[in-house]
């Protein structure tokens, strides 16, 4: 995990920010908040997470790179499903977030 | 199959200004776009935009993007979200993949308004957790409030690279290096000055040798490159920070118009779309319009959709030839307006060595992102009076001259030619209400007063970081190179809803740091 980056509590130009409510979710069965309905990454990014899954073949770490749906580099295991765009797909209370090494919550020498 | 006069893709600003105009002619209209929210990238541009008013200049980009979803929604377009048009057929048909859905549709004419997307660079590490593209950092601190990193290095000084620097400091970030393997600074120099005069150092001919980290960045190695673009070795830099952010230039998605058969232009760097005027491509009822159709800005993506909305409703009769043509010529006239100037579509890559007027380029705009002390004199907007007196920095020549249309006094001309740099008209006077300031889009306009006497002198700036500076706070001076050249008061801070979210700050300095002092850094 990274330094844990700060939200922008008040923007010189945009004030503060339309958010819903706040929301607990687990990362790896470690609780976090965020708020409802903003991305998944956007919550991981606030509470410092960096390394959303590591490749199939050689094992390397990925996280946000384009944040726009494009890219899957940021995708995760999302309450049971693998390859969930973490960018792209709003918060839940609840939800049961997980890093996904190749297809998979489990890492690979459990694999 | 549900069959629609006109099926636009793509809900950003060429998209939805084309719905607007097909929508004003009674047409049936519908806009699929792949996001979960309209605008494109407008929504992401806190920036006041370049142009004069019929390009909504001094207006920021999310702004415009409500004004144009209102508009749009207003006029009853259909703008449907999370909906990916996968793939268009023959006679104008297309299946759009909604939810669990994929759906088929039908167009009497279409129009492809799909963007374009970042491209990226390769190097040792590229793939780690916080290298991001510059994309990504604007969704992240623009729509959602995070800061993308805490230390950060920009690769990419067009003007997306510079743009974002300056957000990216808005948004409390630092930004450590703004770097380009290119050897002079691609973007407006006046989007440069503002990310130099803060601090930040450009490396231009320099590129990203190496990110270091093992499970997300901790540090960048940038070297120097020679004319080959081949690292000069033993010229190597090294900076720790957490993010690096790519702003290496876009290019159009124009996957669909292909797939449409669609002739297609492959001489440029990316392929795009071979079309007309109104953007109508090889295939009779099918357009494209804004950046997929060639990388422009918004401004004038937002005509050109505008354009295309126009000949679809006289291509399928919803609109009369001789009227149609009319309004279409003004958008005509709209755009060649935006396409005037050093950075016109068809200056691009060349090297311009003289302003329209004549006057040598700043060189050290191009090599170091500011303006020097010995260069600054020589543009017309920079001159020496009694009294407060608006000093105009710009110095490339630019569409854009909301300065001269909000002094009251009518202190400021641009002219007709709206590429013209600005100039004082003599015997009007100045009243120090701030306009020009706050309605430069480059924030290259400061009111001067060379002599308060007691040895002092006056600078009021553009202000657009938090924590705003207080009266009485005492700091540091900034050069234009972003260097502490004096000691600095803040005397008056002024913010008004006319100013919109430009605050003026002014600073007393001894008086000859007057024509130095550009920045204030509180200590």
């Amino acid at each position: 995990m990274g330094d844990t980056q700060e939200r922008i509590a008040n923007h010189p130009i945009l004030g503060t920010y339309e958010k819903g409510e706040p929301v607990t979710f687990t990362y790896d069965g470690k609780e976090m908040t965020g708020f409802e309905g903003e991305p998944i990454a956007m919550a991981l990014k606030a509470n410092g997470v960096m390394v959303h899954r590591y490749t199939a073949k050689k094992h390397l770490p990925r996280g946000i790179f384009c944040a726009i749906g494009r890219c899957t580099d940021c995708v995760m295991v999302v309450d049971g499903e693998p390859n969930v765009r973490t960018c792209m797909t709003p918060l839940k209370e609840g939800m049961d977030v997980r890093t996904q090494y190749g297809v998979s919550d489990k890492p690979f020498d459990e694999q | 199959m549900k069959r629609y006069d006109l099926i636009i893709i793509g809900a950003g600003p060429s998209g939805l200004s084309a719905a607007i105009e097909a929508a004003k002619r009674k047409m049936n209209v519908v806009v699929f776009d792949e996001n979960a929210r309209p605008g494109g990238q407008l929504f992401k541009q806190i920036h006041k935009f370049f142009g004069s008013k019929e390009h909504k200049a001094k207006i920021r980009g999310f702004v415009i993007g409500e004004q144009l979803l209102k508009e749009a929604t207003d006029l009853g377009v259909d703008v449907e979200l999370d909906s990916t048009v996968m793939g268009i057929y023959p006679n104008r048909e297309i299946v759009v993949r909604q939810g669990d859905h994929v759906n088929h549709f039908k167009g009497d004419s279409i129009i492809v308004a799909t963007g374009a997307a970042e491209n990226m660079v390769t190097f040792d590490g590229w793939t780690l957790p916080g290298v991001i593209g510059a994309g990504a950092a604007q969704t992240m601190m623009n729509l959602h409030g995070i800061k993308p990193g805490n230390k950060i290095l920009m690769l990419g000084s067009g003007n997306v690279g510079l743009v974002v620097s300056y957000q990216l400091l808005q948004a409390g970030c630092e930004v450590v290096a703004l770097v380009d393997a290119a050897p002079r600074v691609g973007g407006y120099g006046v989007h440069a000055s503002k990310v130099a005069r803060t601090g930040v150092p450009f490396y231009l001919s320099h590129t990203i040798v190496k990110a270091d980290g093992t499970d997300h960045v901790t540090g960048v190695t940038i070297a120097e490159v020679d004319s080959k673009f081949q690292f000069i070795p033993g010229t190597e830099k090294h900076f720790d920070v957490d993010t690096i952010c790519l702003a290496v230039g876009l290019s159009p998605m124009s996957q669909l118009l292909k797939m449409a058969g669609c002739e297609m232009d492959n001489s440029g760097p990316a392929e795009v779309p071979v079309i007309d005027e109104s953007g109508a491509t090889s295939v009779p009822g099918i357009y494209a319009v804004g950046d997929v159709a060639g990388i422009e800005e918004a401004s004038s993506a937002m005509i050109e959709g505008r354009m295309a909305g126009i000949k679809v409703a006289e291509y399928l009769g919803f609109e009369e030839a001789e009227k149609g043509d009319k309004e279409f010529d003004k958008n005509v006239a709209a755009l060649d307006g935006l396409r005037q100037g050093m950075f016109a579509p068809r200056n691009r890559g060349k090297k311009i060595e003289k302003t329209e007027e004549g006057i040598d380029i700043s060189e050290n705009l191009l090599l170091h992102g500011f303006v020097a002390d010995d260069e600054i004199e020589r543009f017309p907007g920079v001159t020496h009076r009694a009294g407060v007196h608006p000093v105009m920095e710009c110095t490339q020549n630019i569409p854009c001259n909301p300065c001269e249309d909000a002094c009251p006094k009518h202190v400021i001309e641009v002219g007709s030619n709206i590429t013209n740099l600005p100039h004082i008209v003599e015997g009007n006077e100045c009243i120090d209400c701030g306009m020009c300031v706050a309605s430069c889009s480059g924030q290259a306009i400061f009111l001067i007063n060379e002599d308060t006497g007691d040895g002092k002198a006056e600078v009021t700036m553009p202000y657009e970081f938090l924590p705003l500076p207080t009266e009485g706070q005492t700091g540091k001076a900034l050069s234009r190179e972003g260097k502490p050249v004096c000691d600095a008061t803040v005397v008056r801070v002024r913010s008004s809803k006319a100013y919109d979210h430009t605050n003026l700050v002014t600073i007393s300095v001894p008086k000859d740091m007057v024509m130095k002092a550009r920045f204030f850094k509180a200590v």
